[in-house]
């Protein structure tokens, strides 16, 4: 008996097992993959489990008295799915139930190649229910073709918005490729304003159900009771710092004008009120934006695509006296002493600058009062350009507010390099500054760049950059989250403002160029302003916050071609203040948190 | 040529190069039926660490002297078997079995530990001078050695796991010689438990089939007395053991009987796993087309159904290289294990062959509907860390003794 490790024997045993075992397996490979492969195939295709993407509801946006601004509505779309749409004959006939143009069905399908075929391509969102009868109807004869429930935004609140609100749209190629984890095609994604800034709180957790269906690919139940599926989460509910009723008041005073509103909670920076005129129907947007639409937003002269509270920049004219004023008084260049005379022109050079009356001997409250341009030619040339741009720049003016909606105009402030580089060194002269000092000239900005600087003013400079998120409600915790604010604080001097905010207070309540506005009320503090403008009829200017001793709304309002500030643009900002602290008188203190996270649940 | 006749001589190719196809196609396999997944759309990221992990400790252990496996033979049982008992004490349930230890984001499996444990040990313990296999109570003790893990395994319970320590405590005594009796003595209790499973009848039938071979090898009374009472209690005894298996483990038995029996529990995964592979054909439907595996109809399918995902999506001939890897590695052990000039890398060499051949063949037989629904893993294509780098360190163990075959020690 051989007892010797491993003898030859045992190998050859051992050897034959293994070689056994692997010819029964490939033997038995070849006949399910090779003799019956075929049966298998048929087999495979008409497979019983269906995995259905669940979308899951997007984020509510709340105004600042948790009141539904934009919310969410169920709707159908109906999708496809390549792996299983064999026929294209069909693409005719559903192309004709959904009244979509000939050929959509095959451009979708070619454009989406890259994907698997078994994920599903969306046709039509928001399909209407009498189409929906007829797909369930004839499920067994359009195989590959289905419809599921998805929610959609809802814009139905009484205000629109656009401009701040966004919209979602079907997600691009582009952002898919960037996102390939995270989204997968038929996918909306926020495009636009606080839908894209908070595109990750607001979107939510997708989920999966997962249901039983029979070899025509009629669904028969749920497997395993839905028990594996995977609940879909609805995104973080977002709570904005916007007052509903002021945004309707705003929206109601821009329909038949062009400009923009941007209201501001002095000691806050948060978002009051944001209106771009004129606007889109956001309901367009729910669905799919035909190309058509798209043409006509995009060709229309007056650019409701244009987000003109952020990005339109002018010349601020008279608003932005209270800079030079500010800056001479901080600098010790002038006291209230100081005069000039107005004798409605001021030469410089060879070249007259005009005022809108004879004022007389003005000093620097009479002169913002009754908007005396004289006085601020004399004055900025005793300032200087570099003291000038140094006190415009620390309002913010010629650099973006960070507001959080995404696009945003700097604007143009100018300065000795400025002018150095367009003009060459010794190409300019201090004729130049005389425009800047009554805010015309190379001076441009935004009117949330107004609204920021008039909320510096009202609070003695102290605010925080303009936003509009107070906060969200966490979907896990169903808490509030406060929102990160970035404070500002200016260093300048309670007397100056005095003098200045001041004067703000006489232009509407004493003898100034917007006492047509005044309520007695409400103390309203302003300044007008008219934008001369290349393009026909200046713009119409006003900045104010209310009330004067106590400010809780800084307003700047921008209409285009409405000639004098005070006419057109004071009585908006008016109507702005009245709606907020109406309300503020009523229902004055802002809810607190708690009752924030109460209302979500 | 000459440079390659060195590396090959120190370095054995045909072992090295099937392990990297096999892992190549694992990892495929995994990135196809994970990628899309919403919930273990990162486990391709994990394998790959742990692919890239398991390499560098493949060189490492392959440039460590020979001596070191010897010696590290019996802390490395012993340290497994600590682990194996405090793993029924503070372990993660996963899968309804008390079988991992949780590190962070990645669990750990003793067992796998314990492989690697109980294969040194045994062959360190065979390969001393003085044993004779053929003692009944050196067979007793060698057999204690290998089912001491058994046991502690079973009580997690891990069936399938345990069922390897069976096979490789069998093989390595098979391999240090053992004589026809002896086999028949470690045997015959396992055919009476086949036996008893079938029922009554087949039971008795084996029990008489166990008296005559007793007459013929004309053993003392005793001896063949106490062999015959072993098998007539491990026959009654399975039918005790098999009233304490879990019931996802009883319908698991039965349903390898009869698959259809079940359509929509244990019996699924059967027959979807027969339809995924079947409906591959030839050349299979491509890289990540496969719509068994992308529709996810097997659920877990990159753990111990991962063959259906290369079934799938590559076919037969993909099916085939995944085969005719293994069988090359196989074959390379069995040689290498006949080259030793020692009996202990000898019976370690065996060792390893039996583990990876017994997953494959438990894996395979399961995914192509030969052997019952165990839950095994496919050595290095199926996910899981811990497997994985086990399955490498064993390769670079055998790998380690093909570099030192020439040598005596």
């Amino acid at each position: 008996m051989e007892t010797t490790v491993g003898s030859v024997l045992r190998r050859r045993i051992m050897f034959f097992i293994i070689t056994a075992f692997v010819a029964a397996s490939v033997m038995s490979l070849f006949y399910m993959q090779i003799i019956h492969g075929g049966q298998f195939a048929v087999k495979s295709d008409e497979n019983s489990i269906k995995a259905v993407p669940q979308v899951a509801p997007r984020g509510i946006f709340y105004d600042r008295y948790m009141r539904v601004m934009v919310g969410n509505r169920p709707s159908f779309s109906i999708q496809i799915i390549p792996a299983e749409y064999k026929n294209r004959k069909l693409d005719s006939l559903i192309e004709g139930v959904l009244n979509l143009p000939f050929g959509y069905i095959g451009n979708i399908l070619r454009d989406t190649t890259q994907y698997s075929k078994f994920i599903p391509r969306k046709v039509k969102r928001d399909v209407d229910f009498k189409a929906i009868a007829w797909f369930e109807e004839n499920q067994s004869k359009l195989p590959g073709v289905h419809y599921v429930m998805e929610t959609l935004r809802d814009y139905s609140f009484g205000i629109n918005g656009v401009h701040m609100f966004g919209y979602i749209k079907e997600i691009s190629q582009e952002m898919l490729a960037k996102h390939k984890n995270e989204y997968t095609i038929g996918d909306n994604i926020g495009n636009n304003g606080l839908e894209k800034e908070y595109e990750q709180l607001v979107k939510g957790d997708k989920g999966m159900k997962l249901m039983l269906v029979d070899s025509r690919q009629k669904t028969i139940g749920r497997y395993k009771e839905g028990k594996d599926d995977k609940p879909t989460k609805k995104g973080d509910d977002l709570v904005l710092s916007i007052d509903r009723d002021v945004q309707k008041v705003a929206e109601e005073a821009f329909k038949d004008r062009r400009g923009a509103a941007v209201a501001i909670e002095p000691s806050t920076g948060e978002i009051i009120s944001f209106v771009s005129a004129p606007e889109y129907d956001l309901n367009e947007f729910a669905t799919v934006v035909s190309r058509e639409d798209w043409d006509r937003l995009n060709k229309d002269e007056a650019k409701p695509l244009f987000n003109r509270a952020t990005m339109s920049i002018f010349s601020p004219g008279s608003t932005f006296k209270m800079i030079a004023a500010i800056a001479a008084l901080e600098e010790g260049v002038i006291t209230t002493d100081t005069k000039f005379n107005c004798p409605g022109v001021f030469t410089y050079g060879n070249k007259q600058f005009k005022c809108e009356h004879v004022h007389g001997v003005m000093n620097v409250e009479t002169a913002i009062e009754k908007s005396c341009n004289v006085f601020f030619y004399n004055l900025i040339l005793k300032l200087g350009l570099d003291k000038w741009s140094e006190y415009a720049a620390k309002f913010g003016f010629g650099q973006k507010t960070a507001v959080d909606i995404g696009e945003e105009a700097k604007g143009i402030l100018p300065s000795e390099q400025y002018y150095n580089k367009v003009y060459g060194k010794n190409g300019w002269t201090k004729g130049f500054l005389v425009s800047l000092g009554i805010g015309q000239g190379e001076l441009s900005v935004t009117p949330i760049q107004l609204a920021k600087y008039t909320a510096l003013l009202a609070n003695y400079g102290q605010s925080a950059d303009p936003h509009f998120l107070k906060g969200y409600i966490d979907k896990e915790t169903g808490k509030f989250v406060p929102a990160q604010i970035h404070k500002i604080q200016l260093n300048i001097s309670k007397r100056t403002f005095d003098i200045v905010r001041n004067a703000m207070f006489n232009v509407v309540n004493g003898a100034g160029t917007a006492t047509s506005i005044r309520m007695s009320e409400i103390a309203i503090a302003g300044k007008t302003g008219t934008a001369q403008n290349p393009h026909g009829r200046p713009h119409s200017l006003f900045i104010a916050f209310a009330p004067y001793d106590n400010p809780k709304i800084a307003v700047a309002v921008m209409v285009e071609n409405a000639g004098y500030g005070a006419t057109t643009a004071a009585p908006i900002a008016r109507d702005m203040i009245k709606a907020y602290l109406d309300k503020n008188s009523i229902d004055s203190q802002p809810k607190t948190d708690n009752s924030l996270a109460k209302v979500s649940h | 040529m000459k440079i390659n006749y060195k590396l090959q001589d120190k370095f054995d190719l045909l072992m090295f190069i099937p392990m990297m196809v096999l892992i190549t196609f694992g990892l495929l396999a995994i990135y196809s039926s994970t990628i899309h997944h919403p919930t273990a759309n990162g486990n391709f990221g994990k394998q790959f660490v742990f692919f890239a992990v398991s390499m560098v400790i493949y060189f490492v252990i392959y440039f460590l002297p020979q001596q070191t496996f010897r010696f590290f033979s019996i802390p490395t049982y012993l340290v497994s078997l600590f682990f194996l008992v405090a793993v029924l004490a503070v372990g993660k349930v996963i899968y309804g079995a008390k079988s991992w230890f949780g590190i962070g984001g990645f669990g750990f499996q003793p067992s796998e530990l314990a492989k690697l444990g109980t294969i040194l040990f045994l062959a360190f313990w065979l390969s001393f001078k003085p044993r004779d296999i053929n003692n009944i109570k050196d067979i007793g003790l060698a057999l204690l050695i290998g089912f001491i893990p058994v046991g502690l395994i079973m009580l997690e319970p891990d069936t399938g796991t345990s069922l390897i320590f069976v096979f490789i405590t069998l093989a390595l005594v098979y391999w240090s010689g053992i004589s026809l009796f002896g086999l028949f003595v470690v045997l015959s209790p396992g055919v009476s438990i086949f036996a008893s499973i079938l029922g009554l009848p087949y039971f008795i039938t084996v029990l008489v089939l166990i008296v005559v071979a007793l007459f013929i090898f004309k053993r003392d009374l005793f001896n063949s007395a106490t062999i015959f009472v072993i098998n007539l209690s491990t026959g009654f005894f399975f039918d005790y053991a098999y009233k304490i298996l879990k019931p996802h483990q009883q319908l698991r038995i039965a349903s390898f009987l009869d698959p259809n029996a079940d359509p929509l529990r244990s019996g699924y995964n059967v027959i979807q796993a027969k339809v995924a592979i079947g409906s591959g054909g030839l050349l299979g439907k491509g890289f990540m087309q496969g719509n068994q595996t992308q529709l996810r109809f097997i659920p877990e399918q990159w753990t111990d159904f991962i063959f259906c995902v290369i079934g799938e999506e590559f076919g037969f001939i993909g099916s085939v290289i995944i085969i005719i890897s293994f069988l090359i590695i196989f074959y390379r052990l069995i040689k290498l294990a006949s080259q030793s000039k020692d009996s202990y890398s000898s019976l370690v060499v065996i060792g390893i062959l039996t583990l990876l051949f017994t997953h494959f063949a438990i894996n395979i037989g399961m995914n192509v509907g030969l052997t019952p629904v165990i839950g095994l893993p496919l050595p290095f294509l199926s996910y899981g860390g811990s497997s994985l780098l086990i399955d490498v360190i064993l390769m670079a163990i055998a790998m380690n003794f093909y570099r030192n075959r020439k040598q005596h020690t």
